[in-house]
């Protein structure tokens, strides 16, 4: 009751926020400031009280309220349980908005030293209210007995049996039953990752709305130069935060869930690359713009299309309308969000676009001062290669909406969409990557140019020349490895001059190196990976891979679910052990495998586990015979006669007592005959099944169902359920492991580019801040 | 500048048309066996996975063998390159992608799609009272 009221009370706090300064910005009059301040804050604290509560209430595990129920367990871990906050659509809405409005209130510091806080936080109580809308119309503070009327709410008087009993209407008698247990997290995500991951990727789209507020800001005051210089430093913080993020969810799937990659160009990755490529872009038009004055249409549109994309993201992912297409997005959540968020885009995107065109025509032009080789230019072709990078990948991420609405049925574009038009843009990012940071502001001589380019351009081809003698021949990723080599080189040594120069603006390059060895990274790590599914009987050792062999240790129980499998690994003179483990979920009901990693300089061994086949396991299948028909199991034939069900039998059926029926089969094995009769015993309702084996033998026939045919009994049919020791024939002796190994070259690029590119930006950030301070 | 804008549109133009033409081609055809059968193309098929048929992991192929039955009723035998996906076990449905070979469907990817897990359902509800 108090968190639903709290949800409605930030709502309403917000909107006067809004309005109030909203009408500050329309008469100019300072009386409403206040207010707008106060309501704020007020909005504020009750979305962090509400946060409050939610954990509280999964902390404290009230069931009553469904979110709590449908998420968290009372048998996880402390962090976990903090984790399930975030696990469904009103959490992680809830989560959204908690740091949109905290991040408001820096943001409404800020601006009021640099004067403009009016326009940038009645955009961002805008943006808040509708988050908060989300949050009224799906409720997180929902009760279970409002979402399970039927199942849950009693009238009359609480049984003396039951226990877990509330008084909903003590007047009219009415009560509901609580849950005492909750549905669990799913074990997919019971992972550390899933403590900070989401919290880090909320934090990047929460920050994602900055530029835009400053843009429309901006274009509500007309001033379309210095609302640049005040949002540099968040559109970096965003990229930074958000890049952090995704690559984070990169490394989860890559270590934890086994498939042996780091990026499936799911939609759930892409809705958060496309938003995070768009600020890239943004980043570097708004330097130029900074330095030079110019492309001050660029940034508005890249400003506001970076929020309107995280919005669109938000809407192909949360509601519901890419299906059956990708994995995980969510099940479909119903009409709500999918017209709300629709909605959102829409008021966002017309607001935005709309205030754009308007002053469009009074936007003072800027003479063009910079010539083809300046590096302005080779920032703003950087930035179209970057945007068309994130059109490409949203085109083909909206596919099933594409296809559905030109072909009438959703469809999916397979991965090697996003390979094979991204891969030319990664070359052309690579080669701009290094010239631009050879070109000079405004125009640079040739001469120059092409004497800084010789030494780079020698290393690149060495280093291209040595991949295609060590066995490359695949031209693309040749050109890629060239391109993004020559990137690698350029900025070391521009990098290196900086760096002796003033640490602190080497940021930039210290990035594109990053991004450099990132670009290596792929091409190495995806494009050269091998992979081999082998079979490891317990002791003895198998090649695979050549060079590596592998022996199956045994395996040992590491808690109740899990069991972690030894395998030990010879390369040459080193000898390793790795444990990869399964894990088999009482709750899901379900196989889960985790993978174990050998961490080596220049590559990873990955062992995935597949299964475990013990000697003793039995088979299972499940038969479907027509009365007289005759079938062949595991080499017998087994043959369906009748049901064996005598009158005395009907007699007790009719009259409610315990009865039996039988299935009289025949099998023929090795030439012996015999004649078996598994039963079914149903004693008032209660169905047991007995089986019967074979004499001598471990295979069993059970009753599986019986459909008997009244009209034609020729007609009758069972399913019997045969039951066999795994197959006669090279059974296996020990316990064997079936495993998919697999050489991932030089993925510790990957990672290595990441964190590079990560303090590159956090160097920028800290110049950027000082700069932003300096101009106070 | 009119020259520059000119080269810019047809950059533009001939990114958006190579990306047109890798979007047809790629682009993977929401349909049934049946279509399966008759187009031998690459398509993705929606169903259910039969578990009282046998299914198995031949560990000599690398390949998981189960069958499926499409949201027309028909049945067929799936053939996966690779171990059984993680969450298939509690799937509610599945979907398969790959094309038709000599009676068998051989699929190169399976999209699991949990069940209501994420919206509650009544029969859950009553198990934990």
């Amino acid at each position: 009751m108090i968190g639903t009221l709290l949800v409605r009370g930030a709502f309403a706090a917000i909107l006067v926020s809004g309005i109030s300064y909203y009408l500050v910005f329309r008469s100019g009059n300072g009386r409403y400031l206040q207010i707008a301040r106060y309501a704020y804050h007020c909005a504020v604290a009750m979305v962090m009280g509400f946060c409050t509560l939610l954990l509280y209430f999964i902390l404290t595990h009230q069931f009553q309220y469904t979110y709590v129920w449908n998420y968290s367990s009372t048998d996880l871990p402390t962090p976990l349980l903090i984790s399930t906050f975030y696990a469904g659509q009103e959490g992680s809405f809830s989560l959204w908005t908690l740091y949109t409005s905290i991040i408001g209130i820096i943001l409404m510091q800020y601006t009021s030293r640099k004067n403009y806080e009016v326009e940038v936080m009645f955009v961002w109580s805008l943006i808040l209210s509708f988050l908060l809308l989300m949050l009224l119309v799906k409720n997180p503070f929902a009760f279970i007995w409002d979402t399970f009327p039927k199942d849950l709410l009693h009238s009359g008087s609480i049984p003396a049996e039951v226990s877990n009993a509330l008084w909903i209407d003590p007047v009219r008698r009415i009560w509901a039953q609580i849950p005492v247990e909750g549905r669990g997290l799913n074990p997919l995500l019971q992972n550390y990752w899933m403590v900070i991951h989401p919290q880090i990727l909320f934090t990047g789209f929460s920050s994602m709305a900055v530029p835009y507020t400053f843009a429309v800001a901006g274009l509500l005051r007309r001033d379309y130069q210095g609302w640049v210089t005040v949002a540099k430093p968040w559109t970096v913080f965003g990229a930074a935060v958000l890049g952090t993020g995704i690559i984070l969810g990169g490394y989860w799937a890559y270590e934890t869930l086994g498939w042996g990659g780091y990026w499936g160009w799911d939609p759930v990755e892409n809705s958060s690359l496309i938003p995070w490529l768009v600020s890239i872009a943004s980043i570097h038009t708004m330097m130029a713009q900074r330095r030079s004055g110019t492309f001050v249409r660029t940034n508005f549109l890249l400003s506001i299309l970076c929020f309107v994309m995280v919005l669109y993201s938000t809407f192909l992912t949360r509601s519901g309308v890419l299906g059956e297409t990708s994995v995980h997005s969510f099940v479909d959540p119903g009409n709500w969000a999918y017209w709300l968020l629709l909605a959102v885009i829409f008021v966002f995107g017309v607001f935005g676009f709309g205030l754009l065109l308007r002053r469009m025509r009074q936007m003072p032009r800027v003479p063009v001062e910079h010539s083809i080789f300046s590096r302005e230019f080779a920032l703003y072709l950087g930035a179209f290669t970057i945007c068309f990078a994130a059109i490409f990948i949203t085109i083909g991420t909206s596919s099933p909406i594409i296809t559905g609405i030109l072909k009438g049925r959703a469809a999916a574009v397979d991965t090697a969409f996003y390979v094979k038009t991204t891969l030319p843009l990664g070359i052309a990012l690579s080669l701009l990557a290094g010239i631009g940071q050879l070109l000079w502001w405004k125009s640079s001589s040739r001469k120059a140019l092409l004497a800084s380019l010789f030494y780079p351009l020698i290393s690149a081809v060495v280093f291209t020349a040595g991949l295609l003698i060590a066995g490359i021949r695949d031209i693309p990723y040749v050109l890629f490895s060239f391109a993004a080599s020559f990137a690698l080189f350029v900025n070391l040594s521009v990098g290196y001059r900086i760096f002796r120069g003033n640490p602190r603006y080497a940021g930039g390059a210290i990035a594109h190196i990053g991004l450099a060895l990132l670009f290596l990274g792929f091409v190495a790590s995806s494009r050269y990976d091998e992979k081999q599914t082998v079979s490891l009987e317990e002791g003895k050792p198998v090649d695979v891979l050549g060079g590596y062999k592998l022996t199956y240790l045994g395996n040992r129980p590491l808690d109740a679910e899990r069991y972690g499998f030894s395998v030990e690994v010879d390369h040459g003179n080193e000898i390793y052990t790795v444990m990869p483990i399964i894990r088999y979920s009482s709750f899901t009901n379900s196989m889960m495998r985790h993978p174990d990693i050998l961490n080596m300089v220049t590559r990873d061994f990955y062992v995935s586990p597949v299964s475990v086949e013990t000697p003793d396991q039995r088979k299972e299948q499940t038969l479907n015979f027509k009365k007289g028909e005759t079938r062949d199991v595991n080499g017998m034939q087994v043959t369906f006669v009748d049901f064996d069900f005598s009158d005395t039998e009907k007699g007790r059926m009719v009259t409610g007592g315990e009865f039996t029926i039988g299935v009289i089969l025949e099998v023929r094995n090795e030439g012996k005959k015999e004649r078996l009769k598994p039963l079914m015993k149903n004693s008032g309702g209660s169905i047991s099944y007995i089986p019967a084996a074979i004499a001598g033998s471990a295979i069993q026939f059970t009753i599986a169902k019986l459909q008997p045919n009244r009209e034609d009994p020729s007609q009758s049919s069972v399913e019997i359920g045969v039951t066999a020791p795994g197959s006669k024939s090279n059974k296996p002796q020990a316990e064997t492991l079936i495993v998919e190994a697999s050489i991932k070259p030089f993925i510790n690029l990957v990672w290595m580019g990441t964190i590079t590119l990560v303090v590159g930006f956090i160097l920028t950030i800290v110049r950027r801040v000082e700069e932003a301070r300096q101009r106070d | 500048m009119k020259v520059k804008i000119l080269i810019g549109s047809v950059v533009a133009a001939a990114a958006l048309i190579f990306c047109a033409i890798t979007f047809v081609k790629t682009n993977v055809e929401y349909t049934d066996f049946q279509t399966a059968i008759a187009s031998h193309k690459t398509v993705q098929v929606k169903g259910e996975w039969l578990r009282d048929r046998e299914s198995a992991f031949e560990a000599s192929s690398g390949k998981f063998i189960f069958a499926m039955r499409d949201d027309h009723g028909k049945e067929m035998k799936v053939c996966y390159d690779g171990a059984r996906p993680n969450n298939f076990e509690i799937a509610n449905a599945i979907v398969v992608k790959g094309r038709y070979q000599e009676g068998v469907f051989q699929a190169s990817d399976i999209l699991t799609k949990c069940p209501s897990k994420y919206e509650g359902d009544a029969a859950a509800v009553k198990k934990t009272l």
